[in-house]
């Protein structure tokens, strides 16, 4: 292990969060390192996005790029790896990336989310083969085909408009009797799609069929009186869940669903750890690029101003600092 | 050196940023339009994700920087 550089605060994560924190950090002028991840986060496989205010239809990924160049502008330091361990050392913390050990007097944790999969028996073995998490990327690949979505949040409603633009015909698969979730204007979009979208409510996918590749899906409920219904591709919009494995091992408290326990200015339970983005529950369900970087800007206002008052090196990062 | 890619692909483009950053020349393969494409590359890696980066008689299916890098000679 290589020791790295000492840092004011060190974010874990690089979507609209981390990055929105990023470029405050760096304005705060505090010495602020990123650890990238997957970059862009959740905005980046948008697509285009219409209400992020000030940037009508802007391309999710470009407008993360956006944030990215705004936050180096800033003074962040941004490098690729993925935060294996972390470590609190007498109120400072040893954070892991990759081959190193960077330290750091405060944490913000906004990593993120990892797309839900169904839990189904060959998902793993068909994931690309058929099954697939992200319309954007791999939608295009079902040109003139028939595929399926699972999903009823407002996601899965914007997945089937993109995939509409390529595919044959589209079933959309959703749990519950009706769609409540999704934004008004998307269900609009999408009954404009009339007949090439067929919705099946009430239905789960309760298996995956195929040789090498996805080729059937068996129904919970019968369509067209056959539980079987043959597809060229799956793609899977459920939600996603908070990737928490670290902060655990920090000691941070969770809530029922798994998400991060923040107060009003993302404070966890730690002192010096703060956390945002879509890894907190702070506006319940809606996770949005506005309030991600917004929660974003306010956990990096509480990291300074906690850093201004209690930011002495601890004496283990002042010997390393000395050296 | 080829990539195989759709036009909305966020690591698709991720991996062209980051050739094109270190001035590396590639063909771009748009596989939602070049259906021959998008058979060879199925057949090649066995699968459907995009972006399959080839690199001479290498492939790599995903942005994975780290291994660009090294086959590239990018990695300092």
């Amino acid at each position: 292990m290589n020791h790295g550089s000492i840092f004011d605060t060190i974010i874990v994560g690089s979507g609209a969060a981390g990055l929105s924190a990023g470029i405050y950090a760096g304005r705060y002028l505090m010495k602020t390192l990123i650890v990238r991840g997957n970059f862009g986060g959740e905005t980046a496989t948008a697509g285009q996005i219409w209400n992020y205010p000030g940037a009508p239809g802007v391309d999710g990924y470009d407008l993360m790029k956006n944030f990215e160049k705004q936050a180096r502008d800033s003074g962040a330091e941004i490098i690729n790896g993925k935060v294996t361990r972390a470590k609190n050392v007498d109120g400072c913390f040893d954070v892991s990336v990759s081959d190193k050990i960077c330290h750091a007097k405060t944490i913000i944790f906004a990593q993120g989310a990892e797309r839900r999969h169904l839990g189904l028996a060959r998902e793993e073995e068909f994931t690309s083969k058929g099954v697939h998490y992200c319309v954007t990327c791999d939608g295009p690949l079902y040109t003139g085909k028939t595929v399926a979505i699972v999903g009823g949040g407002d996601a899965s409603i914007k997945g089937i408009i993109d995939l509409a633009k390529y595919v044959e015909k589209i079933y959309f698969i959703v749990r519950a009797d009706k769609l409540t979730r999704p934004e008004p204007v998307n269900l609009s979009e999408l009954d404009k799609l009339g007949d090439k979208v067929i919705r099946l409510f009430e239905t789960q996918v309760s298996e995956l069929i195929g040789d090498k590749v996805l080729e059937k899906i068996i129904l919970s409920k019968a369509y067209n009186g056959s539980n079987e219904l043959k597809i060229d591709g799956l793609f899977v919009e459920i939600g996603a869940k908070p990737d928490i494995a670290v902060p655990i091992s920090l000691g941070v408290a969770l809530d029922k669903f798994g998400y991060i326990v923040v107060d009003n200015v993302m404070q966890t339970n730690i002192s010096g750890i703060y956390a945002a983005g879509d890894t907190v529950n702070h506006f319940g369900p809606f996770k949005q690029t506005i309030t991600a970087a917004a929660l974003g800007a306010v956990a990096a206002t509480s990291a300074y101003n906690f850093y201004k008052t209690k930011g002495e090196l601890c004496k283990l990062h002042w010997k390393t600092s000395t050296k | 050196m080829k990539i195989y890619s759709t036009p909305t692909c966020v690591w698709c483009r991720a991996t062209k940023d980051y050739l094109t950053e270190h001035k590396v020349v590639f063909e771009d393969i748009n596989v939602a339009q070049d259906a021959v494409a998008r058979e060879y590359m199925f057949k090649r890696t066995g699968q459907m994700g995009v972006p399959v980066i080839e690199i001479g008689n290498d492939v790599i299916v995903g942005f994975d920087e780290e291994r660009i890098g090294k086959l590239l000679g990018l990695n300092s």
